[in-house]
Formats: C-alpha cells, sequence, structure tokens
C-alpha cells in the first residue's frame, strides 16, 4: 500500500464537508446526543463475517490485546441502557480483510444513531428526513426524498430473482433454486448464497427510479442483533440503496438478553470455522443488557457511501485528499 | 487458470452460463453478512452486452488462458470489424458492440492486438493511446479565455473528440481510446 495524495478531489471533498455539517445539524435539531467514542477496544462484539484489526497495549512488561471497533455499537448501547436516550457516532470504524475498492475502505466513516421507542419501519420516517435535510442543503437535482420505495425481502427476491416466497424461506429449497439458476453451491451457507443473490440480481435495481428504495423484514438467519419479527421468521431489519447502492441499514434492537447469548455463541462459532481472528468477547455487553436495553432502533449508514451519493462520484476515493492503497 | 474469484480483474476472460465474458469491472464488495463478495461487470463476448453479476468471492473461477495476436485492422461494415493475421493472411471479423466503444477510434491499415482462444478471436486488446488527425474543428471564439475551456472536434475516423480550445484542424492528437479523452498533442 502506499500514501496517495491528491487536491484533485478538493471540490468532492468540500462537498462531503457540507453534507457532515448537514447531518450534525439535523441530529442536533432531532435531539440526538453526539457521542465521541473510543475506537480501541479490549474486548468485541462477535461477529461471524466481519474481520477486524488488532493490536496490543504496552507498558513495561505489560502487554494487553486491543482491537479496533469495526463498529461503535458496543460502547452505544451501554450508553443506551444507562438512559442516555437518542444519541449518534459520526467517526471512524474499521473493517480488516475489505480491500480497497469503490465502495470500501478497510478504514471509514460510520453514522450510527439510536432512536428509542421507535421501531424500525418508524425509523425509516426518520432516515428519509435525513436525507431530504442532506438534500436541501446540498441541492443534488437529480435526488428525491419525497417517498421510499419499498419491497418486503420476499417481495424482491420474487419480483426480481424469480425466487418464490415458500423457497426463501426454506433453506432446502432455497439452496436447490439457487443451484437451478447457476451458482456454486459447495461449501456455501444460506446467509452466503442469500448475499449473493441479492448483490447479483436484486440490488443493482433498487433505488435506480429517482427515489431510495427500502427493503426490509430479513430471514431470520440475517437478523444479526434485530429483534424477530411476529411471524418469528423474519427480522425487523431494513436495508436502503441509492442507485443500486447499499447506503444503510437498521433495525429494531434485540433486548432479549438470552437470544442475545445464543447469538453470541452462534457468531463466535462461525467466526471461528471461518479462521477469523479469536478476539475476546464482550461479556460487559450482555451485562449490561441484563440491565435492560430500553426499546429503540439502530441505524448504521456508510457516511463515505452517503456522501458519493449526493458528490455524484463513483468510488469514495474521489472524496479523499489522502488515499492508503 | 482456477483462482478465487476474490483475484478477478478487470481484462480477465471468465465462462459464464456456458459462454465467455470478458470482466469490464471487478470491485470487493461486503454485505456484512454472508461471505464476501467480487462485484463483477462481465460482457458477453458474442453479443457485446454487458451484466452485472456478483461472486462469492472465495468461489473458484475459471480463467483463461487467451493468447494475443497481433493483426491489422482492415475495416468494418455495419455490425463487424474485420482484421487480418499478417504472418498466416488469415481473416477474422469480431461484432462491433463486442470491441466497444474504442473501435471509433481504429483506423484502417492499424496494427493492434486481438486476444485469441482456440483459434477464435474474443475480442480486441485496446491500445493505451491512439494518434489520430483532427479532420474538423471550429476556431476558438474570441474571448474565449476560460482555462481548461473545451471544445469537440472531428478526427480522421469520423469520432468526435474533446480538446482545449488552442488545438486545430489538421493537428494530430493522442487519446485514450478506452476513455474517449484528449492525452496531448503529438
Amino acid at each position: 500500500m502506499e500514501i496517495k495524495t491528491t487536491t484533485k478531489n478538493l471540490d468532492n471533498y468540500k462537498i462531503y464537508l457540507r453534507i457532515e455539517k448537514a447531518v450534525h445539524e439535523f441530529m442536533e435539531k432531532n435531539n440526538y446526543l453526539k457521542v465521541d467514542l473510543p475506537v480501541l477496544s479490549p474486548a468485541l462484539i462477535p461477529e461471524s463475517y466481519l474481520e477486524i484489526f488488532k493490536t496490543e497495549f504496552k507498558y513495561l512488561d505489560k502487554k494487553e490485546k486491543l482491537y479496533l471497533t469495526p463498529s461503535p455499537e458496543l460502547f452505544m448501547k451501554r450508553l443506551l441502557v444507562a438512559g442516555i436516550g437518542n444519541c449518534y457516532y459520526l467517526g471512524r470504524a474499521f473493517r480488516n480483510s475489505e480491500p480497497n475498492s469503490d465502495w470500501h475502505n478497510p478504514e471509514f466513516t460510520m453514522l450510527e444513531f439510536y432512536k428509542v421507542g421507535v421501531s424500525y419501519l418508524q425509523l425509516a420516517d426518520e432516515v428519509l428526513k435525513l436525507l431530504r435535510h442532506i438534500n436541501n442543503k446540498v441541492k443534488n437535482r437529480k435526488l428525491k426524498f419525497d417517498k421510499w420505495e419499498k419491497y418486503s425481502v420476499a417481495e424482491a427476491f420474487k419480483k426480481y430473482a424469480g425466487i418464490l416466497e415458500k423457497e426463501l424461506f426454506n433453506e432446502k429449497l432455497f439452496i436447490k433454486k439457487v443451484k437451478s439458476k447457476g451458482y456454486k453451491i459447495e461449501g456455501a451457507t444460506y446467509e452466503d448464497l442469500f448475499s449473493q443473490i441479492l448483490a447479483a440480481e436484486i440490488e443493482p435495481n433498487l433505488g435506480k427510479n429517482g427515489y431510495p428504495a427500502l427493503l426490509y423484514d430479513y430471514p431470520r438467519q440475517l437478523a444479526s442483533l434485530a429483534k424477530l419479527g411476529h411471524d418469528k421468521r423474519t427480522a425487523e431489519r431494513c436495508e436502503f440503496y441509492i442507485n443500486g447502492l447499499e447506503i444503510g441499514g437498521f433495525c429494531t434492537e434485540l433486548n432479549d438478553v438470552e437470544e442475545q447469548q445464543k447469538r453470541f455463541v452462534d457468531q463466535s462459532a462461525i467466526r471461528k470455522k471461518n479462521h477469523l481472528v479469536n478476539h475476546a468477547i464482550d461479556k460487559g455487553f450482555i451485562k449490561a443488557l441484563q440491565c435492560g436495553l430500553p426499546d429503540c432502533t439502530g441505524a448504521g449508514i456508510g457516511f463515505e457511501r452517503l456522501a458519493m451519493i449526493f458528490a455524484n462520484v463513483d468510488s469514495i476515493d474521489k472524496l479523499k485528499l489522502i488515499n492508503i492503497k | 487458470m482456477r483462482t478465487n474469484a476474490g483475484n478477478l480483474k478487470k481484462g480477465d476472460f471468465v465462462y459464464y452460463q456456458n459462454e465467455i465474458w470478458q470482466v469490464q469491472k471487478a470491485d470487493f464488495y461486503s454485505p456484512g453478512k454472508g461471505s464476501a463478495l467480487m462485484k463483477a461487470k462481465i460482457k458477453n463476448l458474442l453479443s457485446g452486452k454487458n451484466i452485472e453479476y456478483a461472486y462469492k468471492s472465495n468461489e473458484q473461477v475459471e480463467v483463461l488462458d487467451v493468447s494475443s495476436v497481433e493483426m491489422q485492422y482492415l475495416y468494418k461494415d455495419n455490425e463487424n470489424l474485420f482484421f487480418m493475421d499478417e504472418r498466416t493472411y488469415n481473416q477474422f471479423s469480431l461484432p462491433i458492440p463486442v470491441a466497444g466503444e474504442v473501435s471509433k477510434f481504429f483506423k484502417e491499415g492499424e496494427k493492434m492486438f486481438v486476444y485469441m482462444y482456440n483459434d477464435k478471436p474474443l475480442t480486441i486488446r485496446p491500445p493505451s493511446s491512439v494518434k489520430l488527425k483532427i479532420i474538423e474543428a471550429e476556431d476558438a471564439a474570441k474571448g474565449d479565455t476560460v482555462s481548461g475551456a473545451k471544445k469537440p472536434v472531428k478526427v480522421e475516423t469520423g469520432a468526435i473528440v474533446m480538446v482545449p480550445i488552442f488545438v486545430k484542424v489538421g493537428e494530430t492528437i493522442s487519446i485514450n481510446p478506452e476513455t474517449g479523452e484528449y492525452t496531448g498533442r503529438v
């Protein structure tokens, strides 16, 4: 990797700064508390597919492992338990094994925010308001944010990939169908193939009609830290897309401690199987949840991707004055 | 050669649905859930049609081992470009959409490389730069001194290129055929 400096991107970078300012304004106006958080942590939430950066703190003959946080969630949920209320973080997050590409950088900027007392679809209105606010400040005339183009995951799989609801929610039928479409299924899990179909056949169509698209109700296997819906086969999780690019997602947060513990175990097992860094598990997080995470919805937005859309550029690099690649 | 899809790059040739495609763009993409992916734009080498596809980044993909052969570009008709291998005098044709926009900058008689697989032409390997003469251009309007201002000109193959306003008819310019951008006067 090398350090690359360019002032050619100065105009794009200035748009990036305006978007950043617009986000802070919106959050302040809507009573979200800005939280500054560490990026180094002695323990993390296990996430099955996110590789992390590890480092070490040294003092005299003492050493302690530390990890760069792939998301601020572990800190923000502690604060929510402590009763801080609506809050947001706009800062760095780190994901290893994600090479620099048009849409990825191992070091990136995350906008994460939590709203107490609302569910995922209610937060969708707030996200739309945020997008509208940014657009009013940046004035990108190509984009309209008056409404979502909404699809449930089941609707989108049927419409764009010809996969029926009964196939989507039945792992065996799903894998059989995916195989018949010509995909390689050897060694792949349901989650792997779901993500592949989503990326190959569905995402390129989303958010291309002038409005952002909202995809909601993911199969429970892709719940992560989202609460399950009443039907128990979907999770209350959304992702949103503009011009075929996933910008962010949000979900009704899981606050059932037992279920949370179970998912920790499952996710750790997948990490182990995939030979990902064996990091210390954040047990304090579970302890905090035992005190009671309020009903809330959390959103995570890839801030550079969001800025790419408003600045009309096709890669993250074009927003930056210094790139390491 | 078999490789992880995570290693795919622009220009590679792959099989997909029993046809040969060329990778136009390949980018790492992680959805966060499920394994990482390589999102690729691939071009069908029979029709010239582009599609988007996503590979699991750890999926094994067969990348074709192709050779490139220097040929003379002869001419084109409404559908095809025609080339001749000067060593064997064999002639080959390629559909214009397969060669793509770069073919607008090809001059009859020029030499260029054609990718071959099993003695069949797949597509051309675009030269990094082509030199073409300007045959039509308007003089720069007086007083138009904005730095970086550009005007359209027609080059000898008939293609239109944006050039700085000081460039005149009769001059030869170099162009990047892949982007269609002016890169300098020759």
